[in-house]
């Protein structure tokens, strides 16, 4: 660690090594990214690792087209096979209304060139015959859309900006950031005092934490959503599978084991991350029913991550109207992870240039909160 | 030509029994093959028992003191001779250099011993299935190998010993198979395959054999309570050679022709002579010994040997020998007293023989242990008839008592470190120990070739197999006994982990058995900057297997540290989360949805 850093990176998740990491790329040499604790320790280490372009605003669907390009080439530009796979997603309708949403998102994802389609039942039946279908109306189905493995993802970030210059600091807590005339001067560390001006706050569920040091409100709090994997079995399921209506998601990874998960009905705020017994009892006695090869397979191992939830579910990126140069990249609520690689690029290159330049995210803007907020459905 | 005593048979029972006889009362051996021992010269291992009844000695040598005690004796050896039958008249007819002999006895002891067990499967008869005895025979009388990769059906003692032996002589013993759900040997000859990294599959059996012409690999599956195969269950494994070590038989046909009654006693191994504590059978005149009487340890075999032929003594010359007849009799019956003996007991009772009921003293508990000093450390807690670390010991330090069945009690405090016992343990679960700061000294038994030498580095082996850490050799304390003890240092976090020693191979160690990541796989990634546990754990997989990191968290943090230079007590060691075990789906399905 260094004593002053043109730029210092708050949060080693993700979202903070895809922002390092792009600086670097675009020349900004002189930067570290402060992690409290391990690398991946925090919510990207816990989620699934899903990569879908679906969403339900044209400009967050772009978003995700841009990550999916970036994660094509993850490999070579960052240096680690992340097991990245495009295996599709499917997203699963039981009701009218959720059909006639699907309708509606494929009409709008199509118009910004993603490749999805709707599938039938029969469609689905054919390419998915080991599912149980009952009451399925109909299915979303985008091929591009993907998975891969999110920890070492970050790990690979790290060790990139290591290699390129960039100091990736571990096991160190940021205690304060000071401030004069609404500049940033340094941050206070548990390891020392960092001189800079130029801050990321990508801190996640924690992000709230770091912008009240320097009373600027960012509307996020941590969300315990639990997470279980099994031992590996046969490959047999390319994609992830949403289900909206059952409330689940499910992945195979690599590795052969399966992972799910589920929107808690009572999801629990705050930051503690324990387990539920009921968690399993849920997640067995339905991903059984709609996976009836899942009965004999055995959990090996559960836990829980937050979400860092904003207000409507989107991420908020945008630079803070009291404190210059103190730029916000988080509220992601579920999905940070597939994101990254577009957010860090864009969040690096309003560093840069003081402006996105690659897309265009402005909907993504603190001040939206300001009018009706319109909360983004499709989230499990 | 008439003899007081004929024997038929020179294995341990009929070897004690002319030791015995011979010097007042003309007696005649009679044996198959071209020397006695019978399957004492192809036992390389040492005994379990009671120091009297040669316990800690190798089983060859055990023949070679017989047949040197026999030879002092008068007593008339005839080798190489088939017993074709016991005729009328007292005869014994016997095929020698192709001529045959007829022979009559006063007195007759059959110690014919017992056939292996055979165990049906499909493709049984294609060469490479061979029987545990014939494998024993083929690689210690004439160092032939049969195979190079063996799957050994059953784990009696039979089948953990030449799995042992396998081993020594360098070749793979992929697993033993057992269809019971615990193992049936002994827990310290088991522990000895285990950390060998062989590991013997409870409930499980083989269910063909693979090959046109030769073995070249088995099936194998669960079995359910009642032995069946459990279907879905089915595996292949490769192999080149089979081994059924399923149990034995004893070989009854001469003592049905000799007059002696025989009964179904499944516990004593199917047909066996009835006959009286004293080896008498239902014909006044004909005695039994050993596995012919019922399968059990050449030492029961040696004793009853012994006990019948005193008895004949007593018959032909009325001289009383009941002191020594009774002190005997009561070894064996305390001999029999343990666990692992009940079968036995169960089958005698059903004889008419009665057991009384022999309290086996629970071992005295010490706490106090100083580590810095070197001090034995003794891992045999089944409670089985050995007391040969008790004689060893010439310093009172290790007591087993009154009944032989006892668990050693082992007084740190009067122990010196002299490490007689590791050596006399049969069952090689006696190892030293000093803790010196962050190193620490470990003597390990060890019966394999080359022999380490000072400074070698080799890799530390746990109880199960698995690599633990390197060690580096700093003493080798060679045997007459061959039982050798390598002294080695390994940081102190590891000295009750390690239970043996093997020199590094060019293939990298497993670490993490359930991912199989080897170590390897892991420098290398904290060679490439990686630090940090969790992120090692991440990266490579290690401990994210069903056991959650039960089994080698320990040495992945100490590969870690020694890399790093960190102590483990400063690393982090990740989190422990639910289940503990692995728990199917299934199990969370309320009634009728399943």
């Amino acid at each position: 660690m260094k004593d002053s850093y043109g730029v210092v990176i708050i949060g080693g998740g993700i979202i903070g090594s895809a922002v390092g990491f792009n600086l670097l790329k675009m020349g900004v040499k002189n930067i570290c990214v402060i992690e409290k604790s391990y690398i991946s320790s925090g919510s990207t280490g816990r989620c699934a690792g899903g990569i879908r372009q679906q969403w339900s605003s044209p400009m967050n669907v772009r978003l995700a087209m841009r990550s999916v390009e970036l994660f094509k080439k993850f490999e070579k530009d960052v240096g680690m096979d992340i097991e990245y796979k495009q295996g599709g997603y499917l997203l699963l309708a039981y009701t009218q209304e959720e059909e006639e949403d699907f309708v509606k998102n494929v009409k709008m994802q199509k118009a910004q060139g993603l490749d999805v389609e709707i599938l039938s039942k029969s469609q689905i039946k054919d390419k998915f015959g080991f599912m149980n279908l009952d009451g399925v109306r109909i299915g979303s189905w985008c091929q591009s859309d993907g998975h891969a493995n999110p920890q070492i993802a970050n790990i690979a970030y790290a060790m990139a900006i290591r290699r390129m210059g960039g100091d990736f600091i571990t096991h160190t807590k940021v205690e304060g950031i000071d401030i004069a005339n609404k500049k940033i001067i340094g941050v206070q560390t548990d390891r020392g005092y960092i001189k800079t001006d130029t801050v990321v706050n990508a801190a996640g569920f924690e992000s709230s934490k770091i912008g009240k040091m320097i009373n600027v409100d960012i509307p996020v709090h941590g969300e315990r959503h639990q997470i279980l994997v099994t031992e590996p079995v046969n490959h047999f399921l390319d994609p992830l599978v949403i289900n909206f209506n059952h409330n689940y998601y499910v992945r195979q990874t690599k590795h052969g084991s399966l992972l799910m998960g589920q929107g808690d009905a009572n999801p629990m705020p705050g930051e503690d991350l324990g387990n539920s017994i009921e968690f399993l009892e849920e997640m067995a006695q339905k991903m059984v029913k709609d996976f009836p090869i899942l009965e004999n397979v055995h959990i090996v191992r559960q836990w829980s991550g937050a979400y860092d939830m904003s207000p409507d579910a989107q991420p908020i990126i945008d630079e803070s109207r009291d404190v210059s140069k103190f730029i916000y990249a988080t509220g992601f609520s579920g999905h940070g992870f597939m994101l990254a690689p577009a957010v860090g690029e864009a969040v690096a290159e309003m560093i840069v240039h003081g402006k996105t330049i690659t897309m265009d995210i402005s909907n993504l803007k603190m001040d939206r909160f300001k009018e009706h907020i319109e909360i983004e459905k499709n989230v499990v | 030509m008439m003899y007081d005593v004929i024997i038929i048979g020179g294995g341990p029972a009929g070897m004690s029994a002319a030791t015995v006889l011979g010097d007042r009362v003309k007696t005649l051996i009679i044996d198959e093959n071209d020397r006695l021992g019978g399957q004492l010269v192809k036992q390389t291992h040492k005994f379990f028992g009671d120091h009297e009844h040669y316990a800690s000695t190798r089983g060859f040598e055990i023949a070679d003191k017989l047949l040197k005690e026999i030879q002092k004796k008068p007593v008339e050896i005839s080798p190489s001779s088939t017993v074709i039958g016991i005729y009328p008249q007292n005869t014994v007819a016997y095929v020698k250099d192709g001529q045959i002999q007829k022979v009559q006895y006063k007195k007759l002891l059959l110690a014919t011993g017992a056939m292996e067990r055979q165990l049906p499967f499909v493709n049984s008869d294609l060469p490479g299935v061979y029987g545990a005895g014939a494998i024993q025979t083929l690689m210690n009388q004439y160092g032939i190998f049969p195979g190079k990769r063996f799957l050994i059906v059953g784990s009696g003692n039979i089948g953990l010993i030449l799995a042992y032996q396998l081993a020594q002589t360098g070749v793979e013993v992929k697993m033993i198979l057992e269809a019971l759900d615990k193992v049936g040997g002994y827990e310290v000859h088991a522990n000895k395959v285990r950390r060998l990294g062989i590991p013997i599959l409870t409930g499980h059996t083989i269910v063909k054999a693979i090959g046109d012409e030769k073995v070249e690999g088995a099936v194998i599956a669960n079995v359910d309570k009642n032995f069946n195969t459990v279907k879905g269950t089915e595996r292949e494994v490769v192999v080149d050679t089979i081994c059924v070590a399923v149990g034995l038989t004893p070989l009854i046909e001469l003592a049905e022709q000799s007059g002696a009654k025989v009964s179904y006693i499944p516990e004593l191994g199917g047909y066996v002579p009835l006959r009286d504590e004293r080896m008498r059978t239902t014909n006044h005149d004909v005695f039994v010994a050993g596995d012919l009487s019922s399968i059990e340890e050449a030492t029961t075999a040696m004793m009853e040997g012994k006990i019948a032929a005193m008895q004949i003594f007593e018959d032909l010359t009325g001289e009383s020998l009941e002191d020594k007849i009774l002190y005997d009799l009561n070894s064996l019956v305390i001999f029999r007293s343990g666990p692992k003996s009940s079968k036995i007991r169960t089958g005698l009772e059903k004889m008419g023989i009665n057991f009384p009921k022999i309290d086996i003293p629970k071992s005295q508990k010490f706490e106090k242990y100083d580590d810095s000093k070197l001090h034995a450390v003794i891992e045999c807690n089944e409670e089985i008839p050995c007391n040969s670390c008790e004689y060893a010991c010439k310093f009172d330090a290790i007591k087993v008592g009154s009944n032989i069945n006892s668990v050693p009690s082992f007084d740190p405090s009067k122990c010196t470190g002299c490490a007689v016992c590791v050596t006399a343990c049969p069952g090689l679960a006696i190892f030293m120990k000093k803790v010196d700061g962050k190193t620490a000294t470990l003597g390990i038994p060890y019966e394999f070739l080359p022999l380490p030498k000072m400074d070698d580095v080799m890799w530390g082996i746990d109880r199960e197999g698995n690599y633990v850490c390197d060690v580096k050799v700093k003493r080798v304390v060679k045997n007459p006994n061959k039982t050798n003890i390598v002294y080695v240092e390994l940081p102190s976090e590891f000295v009750d982990m390690v239970r043996h020693v093997k020199y590094q191979s060019k293939e990298s160690p497993y670490v993490c058995r359930c991912e199989e990541v080897t170590l390897d796989e892991i420098e290398k990634v904290i060679d490439s900057g990686i630090t940090d546990f969790e992120e090692l754990k991440r990266l490579t997989r290690v401990t994210m297997g069903p056991c959650n990191g039960k089994n080698c968290k320990m040495v992945v943090l100490g590969i870690l540290s020694k890399k790093t230079g960190i102590p483990i007590s400063s690393l982090s060691h990740g989190t422990s989360r639910p289940p503990t075990k692995p728990v199917e789906f299934k199990v969370f399905l309320k009634e009728g949805e399943k």
